[in-house]
């Protein structure tokens, strides 16, 4: 990597690098490259904006090489929470699988946990057997879960400027969607909620009524953040101009989600390659042209209120279904779907006492599939698959490989953050070191899913 | 400050389009006329707001000042989980007293993070601790591995490994937050015999995971006595069989 | 350091340990060691709904000069370990620890060749904290614990950095964990 930069970022300083020496660096030992660099001589100097520090979005590393306070090159230094996910994931079954990748991206667990599902459906081959019930709890999942990361994302960038009440109230509002998901799947965060064949549970009852109670509210949040925001003029005045990323610039890098709509391209997954039934809901792409770090917030801003629409397309749906009678949540073919029945009772929560009895009492094939799906799992037959899906962030890819055993020969995941922070050297180079932030908060990386 | 109209929100800079509403729901806000699922912001400012939209900022702190505190008072006022909060687990016992954990170890096996560890052992007739032919001897959840993400209490197959509510399991070594089988039974509760001692006269394993039991039997409680005379939980079992067995005959009567 | 020793020991000093202890818990400022989940979820511990505030921790300084408490929210990766430790050994004495969740306590479910097994490898820890992540409420009742801990005093000044390096010796002396037999052997 060179550090010439293409003079392509608009509005940026007074970036010129002509008559600069030229490094070429492999290998990533910045030390050495300084080194040089105060050998010959230029005002250069190198910053190192660490892993541990209140704007980086997590533990990132960015390296930066600043001419007084403009920014002349801008290297993400990442790995620092390189977990292993990917090669755990070996080891474990393909319904445990799913405890894992949910850990990725730690701010929108269940995209993963519902592209894991969807691509073990499609090696399993029975992605038109998962129960239509399930499906519309995942959208409903999905979507309340965009617009929870958005609200993070909002909060946190606001913070990172200085503004706290914006992430007070990104976050307070946050807490609405924080209660349904506790209400529905137990857990607050990595739920594991979604499973192959279905989704763990069935919602609680009176559900769909907490939902919609909790919509108005979720939106008075969102006013009320852009009310602070959006005219605001000292917002506007760190946020415009910042981070330009022009739709060559986004398609060339792979940046996707808020980067590439704010650019001008209405390319959602939802739209041009949908799953889980997004054909038949009726929701806008939201685009902007201003491909700046504006832009994107104003359309996350947006596309949270496009996911609340969703929302209640999905609540008119559940509710029907309601009406009728129980529907299953888990694929049928018994060899397939978990056998659990979860019932909260007095002693606590655990398997319904008409599930034990059943397979206690009743059925030994029951028993037996019971002990083999829940010790060993099912198998799935060999192949590989890639499935995508829209994260909030971008392009959520799911690459398994099956060598028809119990476990993952190979799990990988395409992660949004990863391929969209190698945005940030061409939104920041040319910058003030204030901008950095700004920047790096419109692309909005969760470093769980940069680093797996 | 007047109040900028809740619910409304400054003029987007990029092209809405409004999608014709399709359904109505049970929003609060002033909607004049708003279509499509009342969520979308409403673009048109008359020209006060247009003009105050940059200071709208100040609004929302002033109207926040009267609106009523968020805040849960936590540790002061507990407000509680929901109820499928997947808190701190809880092995069960039957209501005579038994054991519901039969070892099979299914959910040492399920464990994404191998948090528990689980020995079975053989139930002899002197020393009888669940119905059926095994139990759990050791019984350990390492709950500085646990993910709470109850595929544990989803692979029990007799609703032993349950989940609470509880949430406060701080500590302050690696060791003591290994919790031990003793700590993870339910407590007895009153009119439960304790173990170890003989299934029901008459029953069998089936009946006990049927949850057809519902009592320790006098025969239970006799055979308590003898070998374990000064056990404390012999009174309220006693009783309780005794109620059982009355209804029991006056029932046949 | 000077004035503890002048002053008679016994009860005057034990009320000042006391005193000191309840004002140091009265406005612990934490760190920012957000790593992973755990550190969303410390985030939402000081926002609204659950409000650290109440006990004077919502200033999350950055700068570990200015912080009491390092509350290790996240899995700690190889690669971060040094850096965590660093940020540690630039903090100001008094200090504390809470290791937050599960994978800071003890690796939690990431039994592999990238996670450090436990903060407490390269920090002492003085609270640990199960779930995963856990939730704001938990962290709150791990914080009055530690609360509880530092009111009830401890030693102050050059007495405590006797003891701190005492427990560091003890540390560096111990047996290295690839080391240890376990009850098998």
């Amino acid at each position: 990597m060179s550090s010439t930069t293409p003079s392509a970022t608009r509005g940026a300083g007074p970036a010129g690098t002509e008559g600069v020496h030229e490094f070429t660096a492999t290998g990533g030992d910045w030390d050495q490259i300084s080194a040089e660099a105060e050998r010959l001589g230029d005002e250069r100097i190198v910053v190192n904006m660490g892993p541990q520090h209140p704007s980086t979005h997590g533990v990132l590393r960015v390296v930066l090489e600043i001419e007084g306070e403009t920014v002349t090159e801008a290297r993400a230094g990442i790995g620092f929470l390189h977990t292993g996910i990917e090669k755990n994931m070996e080891f474990r079954t393909w319904t445990q699988g799913v405890t894992f990748c949910t850990r990725m991206d730690y701010v929108a667990p269940l995209f993963q946990e519902a592209g894991y599902c969807l691509a073990v459906e499609k090696l399993l081959d029975i992605t038109d057997d998962v129960p239509e019930r399930a499906t519309l709890i995942r959208v409903l999942m999905m979507e309340l879960n965009r617009v929870a990361s958005h609200m993070v994302a909002i909060g946190s960038g606001g913070n990172e400027l200085g503004a706290t009440t914006m992430m007070t109230i990104a976050f307070r509002d946050r807490e609405e969607i924080m209660r349904i998901f506790e209400a529905v799947t137990g857990l607050r965060m990595n739920h594991a909620y979604i499973r192959p064949g279905g989704v763990a549970q069935d919602l609680a009852p009176g559900t769909t009524q907490m939902v919609r109670d909790a919509i108005p509210k979720i939106r008075n949040g969102i006013a009320e953040l852009e009310k602070i925001t959006l005219a605001n003029p000292i917002f506007i005045g760190r946020q415009q101009g910042v981070g330009y990323l022009p739709l060559a610039g986004a398609i060339a890098l792979g940046a996707a989600g808020p980067i590439l709509r704010a650019a001008g391209l209405p390319f959602d997954l939802r739209r041009t390659q949908p799953y889980c039934g997004y054909e038949t809901y009726d929701f806008e792409i939201v685009t902007e042209t201003g491909a700046d770090a504006y832009a994107r917030m104003v359309v996350r801003f947006r596309e949270m209120r496009e996911s609340l629409k969703i929302v209640q397309q999905v609540l008119d749906r559940l509710e029907a279904q309601d009406r009728q009678g129980k529907h299953p949540v888990m694929v049928a073919d018994k060899k397939i779907a978990w056998p659990a029945q979860l019932a909260v009772g007095t002693d606590g929560q655990g398997n319904s006492l008409e599930h034990i009895k059943e397979i206690m009492g009743t059925s030994m094939e029951a028993l037996i599939h019971h002990f083999k799906l829940v010790t060993e799992g099912f198998r799935v037959p060999a192949g590989q698959v890639y499935q995508q899906i829209e994260h909030p962030k971008g392009i959520l890819g799911v690459h398994l490989v099956s060598d028809g055993g119990t476990r993952p020969y190979r799990a990988h995941f395409r992660d949004p953050s990863f391929n969209n922070l190698q945005t940030l050297g061409i939104m920041c180079e040319g910058g003030t070191i204030a901008d950095v932030v700004v920047a790096l908060a419109s692309i909005d990386p969760v470093l769980g899913g940069v680093d797996r | 400050m007047a109040d900028q109209g809740k619910g409304r929100s400054p003029a987007r800079t990029g092209t809405g389009k409004n999608v014709p509403a399709k359904t109505k729901t049970k929003a609060k806000a002033k909607a004049k006329a708003k279509p499509d699922f009342d969520v979308d912001g409403d673009s048109d400012k008359n020209a006060v707001q247009e003009f105050l939209a940059p200071v709208a900022g100040f609004g929302v702190t002033m109207s926040t000042l009267f609106r009523p505190v968020v805040t849960e008072q936590y540790p002061f006022e507990k407000k509680g989980t929901y109820p499928r909060y997947h808190g701190r687990h809880q092995l069960n016992r039957y209501a005579d007293g038994l054991e519901k954990c039969i070892g099979c170890e299914l959910c040492a096996w399920v464990c994404p993070a191998d948090a528990i560890y689980v020995e079975s052992g053989n139930n002899t007739p002197g020393a009888q601790y669940s119905p059926g032919e095994r139990y759990g001897k050791v019984y350990q959840i390492n709950y500085l591995r646990c993910i709470f993400c109850a595929l544990c209490i989803e692979a029990c197959p007799t609703r032993a490994l349950t989940m609470t509510n509880d949430f406060e399991l701080a500590g302050t070594s690696r060791a003591e937050m290994i919790f031990e089988k003793e700590t993870l039974l339910a407590p007895l509760r009153s009119g439960m015999l304790a173990a170890p001692h003989p299934m029901i006269e008459g029953t069998d394993d089936d009946d006990y995971y049927r949850n057809e039991v519902t009592g320790p039997s006098l025969d239970q409680v006799d055979w308590v006595r003898e070998r374990r005379p000064d056990d404390e939980t012999l009174e309220a079992a006693a009783a309780a069989a005794q109620r059982a067995a009355q209804a029991t005959v006056g029932g046949a009567e | 350091m000077g004035l503890e020793e002048k002053l008679p020991s016994g009860f005057v000093l034990g009320k000042v340990e006391d005193l000191v202890g309840w004002v140091r818990s009265s406005s612990m400022w934490p760190v920012t060691m957000g790593l992973a989940c755990c550190a969303i979820e410390m985030m939402a511990a000081g926002t609204p709904r659950f409000d650290l505030a109440r006990f004077g921790m919502e200033v999350f300084r950055a700068s570990p000069r200015q912080a009491d408490l390092m509350i290790v929210s996240g899995r700690v990766s190889h690669k971060m370990a040094p850096v965590l430790r660093t940020v540690y050994d630039q903090m100001a004495d008094p200090k504390w620890v809470i290791s937050m969740g599960v994978c800071a306590s003890s690796g939690g479910m990431f039994n592999n060749y990238a996670i450090v097994q436990g903060v407490d490898h390269i920090l002492p820890v003085d609270i640990y904290l199960p779930g995963c992540p856990p939730r704001p409420e938990m962290l709150i009742n791990a914080i009055l614990e530690l609360h509880k801990q530092v009111i009830k005093g401890g030693p102050l000044g050059a007495h405590r950095e006797e003891i701190n390096q005492q427990v560091e010796a003890a540390a560096l002396r111990a047996t290295p964990t690839h080391e240890m037999k376990g009850l098998l052997a």
